[in-house]
């Protein structure tokens, strides 16, 4: 049960093509243990007896709210869930009720988006620690191993700081996109007041001393000039 | 409750001062209406001081001036004198019931009242003591005696007396004025409440009884049109909210099936061209859709707000990255003018956000060819203001189109249907400001270029 594609997925929705669809969709992508129902009783039985691995569930089905459905589920299983809806719902509704939901999509969505999302979530919920552990990346001929903290290279081992680490977590997690000034003061110490302003520019710079051939031309560590910053990755695949 | 502290000083100085006008009023009464046959001339006094005046003593006899007789005459009065001795000496119409002979005690008594009951008079002549007799019932004779105490302290009496009737002026007005506010204050409470579009129902006994119901009316009449109103305002929401729901369905899968089709390696180039224009045009679709369902709920006062405090500079940086981050083409340059960090508002950040995120695509959309767009955050003057604000050196908008923008594509106010998307953009920031009780201000100046202002009250630090 390693292969997330081995996981069993139960899809509810009360429209029969947009259930043909997901199924497809899932098939294509090398799921095969997929089950549907098309509305709260049926899946409710379906959850007894086949106990699928996650449900991507319609908020609205013929026999009542998805609520009800969910919380009559969690008597007995904390599967993850991924909600669907063809409403405008606020999001603080949907994941706000305590139900356990662990995402939602907005209808229409694209095939591609439904199925990152579904192993994304499959791959947080049931991966082994071994693989929980956190990434380790290679910037030109440094590699950055988040997990340990270290940070290796033609310089030795260096440590990171907890600040630089979780600079460089939130950067990484970003990778090859701007992250604002504000976002990152708020990964780190949880408040996106201005005033960190230059302690933040301190800890870039010594995240580049660590990093960087040349900590004053920074090629993986950019300054977006009044934005922020932006760290590139290049995708090993 | 300041306008009935009003009315009930009004109303006492009002009192006060009619009081007093009405005193004024009595007093001169008493003078032209009252007391007016006390100025008559001549008085008794007169007549009698008259005759003892023109009684003159010629030989052994008398004899009275013909003046002074015809006065007599007048008033159909009599005179005689009396001599040292009480006898009679001389007499004029003297009536036979009137004694020829007098005791010292009877002139004490006459003078002082009745001769007779003949209302008598006296007056020092040089032969003795002249009186003149009125016929009967003329007039009245009253004796007063005062206490010299008294007499003395009547003007502090008289003091008293009218300060006691201020004081009693003052009380009744006062009484009366809060008689009056209490009858009038639940009217005024009632209006009040009316123009805060509060359900009133108000006692319609009593003195204003008719204009309470009245009140009670009209306050009915607003609840049932304000409920009429958010009945239609939640029936067009919940049916805009129906059909974009209706529409996501068949749209998923036509999102679903297109890109399935684009990605199929099976398909010649061409066909899955073609079925990348339909995923394309279908997320076209519903971007159009999630926009009308927000401008909606809005528009009708139901979208709810996730209210925090919110530093703009911030949101500004956050929508830029976004921006360059989703793959800005070169042609664009965005810039930060970003004046006061600490510029606080109250505000939902992602619909914020959206805002500013559709000022953005707005510049880019309407200038294909390219242009520098700035994005400034400034606090107003008096700092009671937080603006962010837009700025694009593109071609700008006519004036005279300036303010249609903002209206709702195909409303009534709109004469030009939408140039670039579907015209949802800045109606949508409008409304975002409305929300937040900011306002957006569009400039174009003439130089060209869009300046799209939004302004939101200041959040005190």
């Amino acid at each position: 049960m390693d292969n997330v594609k081995d996981r069993k997925i139960l899809i509810v929705d009360d429209e029969p093509e947009i259930r043909a669809m997901v199924e497809r969709f899932l098939r294509r992508e090398g799921f095969y243990r997929i089950h549907t129902a098309g509305d709260c009783a049926s899946a409710l039985s379906l959850c007894r007896s086949v106990r699928p691995d996650m449900a991507i569930l319609d908020v609205m089905l013929p026999d009542g709210d998805v609520f009800s459905l969910l919380s009559a589920i969690r008597q007995f299983s904390d599967m993850p869930v991924l909600l669907l809806t063809a409403r405008g719902e606020d999001e603080d509704r949907l994941l706000g009720l305590g139900l356990g939901a662990d995402d939602y999509m907005v209808k229409p969505f694209l095939p591609r988006e439904l199925v990152l999302r579904l192993t994304a979530i499959l791959k947080r919920v049931y991966s082994s620690p071994a693989e929980k552990r956190l990434a380790a990346f290679r910037l030109g001929d440094v590699l950055v191993d988040l997990d340990s903290a270290v940070v290796r290279g033609p310089r030795g081992e260096q440590a990171l700081t907890a600040k630089e680490h979780a600079l460089l977590a939130k950067l990484h997690q970003e990778r090859n996109r701007i992250v604002t000034s504000d976002a990152l003061c708020q990964a780190v110490w949880g408040d996106d007041s201005y005033g960190y302003k230059n302690t933040l520019m301190v800890h870039i710079r010594r995240i580049r001393e660590k990093i960087e051939p040349d900590p004053s031309n920074p090629v993986h560590l950019l300054t977006v000039r009044g934005l922020g910053y932006k760290l590139l990755v290049k995708e090993t695949g | 409750m300041d306008g009935m502290i009003r009315i009930l000083r009004r109303y006492v100085a009002g009192a006060i001062l009619l009081s007093v006008l009405l005193l004024l009023f009595n007093f001169i009464l008493l003078g032209t209406l009252v007391f007016k046959e006390f100025r008559r001339q001549p008085s008794p006094e007169g007549v009698v001081r008259e005759v003892a005046e023109r009684l003159t003593r010629e030989g052994g006899r008398y004899a009275l001036g013909d003046e002074a007789a015809r006065l007599l005459r007048r008033h159909r009065a009599w005179a005689m004198l009396l001599g040292e001795d009480g006898g009679v000496k001389w007499g004029e119409r003297l009536p036979d019931d009137v004694p020829r002979t007098y005791r010292l005690t009877d002139v004490a008594k006459f003078s002082r009242y009745y001769l007779a009951e003949y209302p008598v008079y006296i007056w020092e002549h040089a032969d003795g003591l002249v009186v003149v007799g009125f016929p009967k019932n003329s007039y009245g004779k009253y004796q007063f005696n005062w206490d010299a105490d008294w007499v003395r302290s009547v003007p502090w009496r008289l003091l008293a007396l009218l300060l006691l009737n201020a004081a009693v002026a003052l009380l009744l007005s006062v009484l009366m004025g809060l008689r009056l506010v209490r009858s009038i204050r639940p009217l005024v409470t009632g209006v009040h409440k009316l123009a805060r579009e509060e359900p009133v129902r108000l006692d319609t006994r009593g003195l204003l009884g008719d204009v309470a119901g009245s009140i009670n009316t009209a306050s009915a009449i607003l609840q049932e049109k304000n409920a009429a109103l958010k009945a239609r305002d939640e029936a067009r929401s919940n049916w805009i909210a129906g059909i974009s729901h209706d529409i996501r369905t068949p749209l998923s899968m036509i999102l679903g099936y297109a890109s399935e089709l684009e990605e199929s390696p099976e398909l010649p180039e061409e066909q899955r061209r073609q079925a990348g224009i339909i995923r394309r045009q279908g997320e076209k679709l519903r971007s159009l859709v999630r926009d009308l369902n927000l401008v909606s709920m809005l528009e009708y006062d139901m979208q709810p707000l996730h209210l925090e405090r919110v530093r703009l500079p911030s949101l500004a940086r956050q929508a830029a990255a976004d921006m360059l981050n989703g793959g800005l083409d070169e042609r664009y340059a965005i810039e930060l003018r970003l004046a006061d960090e600490e510029a606080l508002i109250n505000g939902d950040k992602k619909l914020l956000l959206r805002a500013i995120g559709n000022l953005l695509q707005n510049s880019v959309n309407h200038n294909p060819e390219g242009c520098r767009i700035a994005i400034e955050t400034y606090l107003s003057e008096d700092r009671t203001r937080c603006c962010l604000a837009v700025r694009d050196d593109g071609r700008g908008v006519p004036r005279e189109q300036l303010a249609e923008l903002t209206e709702l594509p195909y409303a009534s106010k709109r004469k030009k249907p939408p140039r670039n998307g579907h015209g949802l953009g800045l109606p949508m920031v409008a409304r975002i400001a409305k929300a937040h009780h900011g306002r957006l201000l569009l400039d174009s100046p003439d130089g060209g270029g869009l300046t799209a202002a939004m302004e939101f009250p200041a959040e005190g630090a």
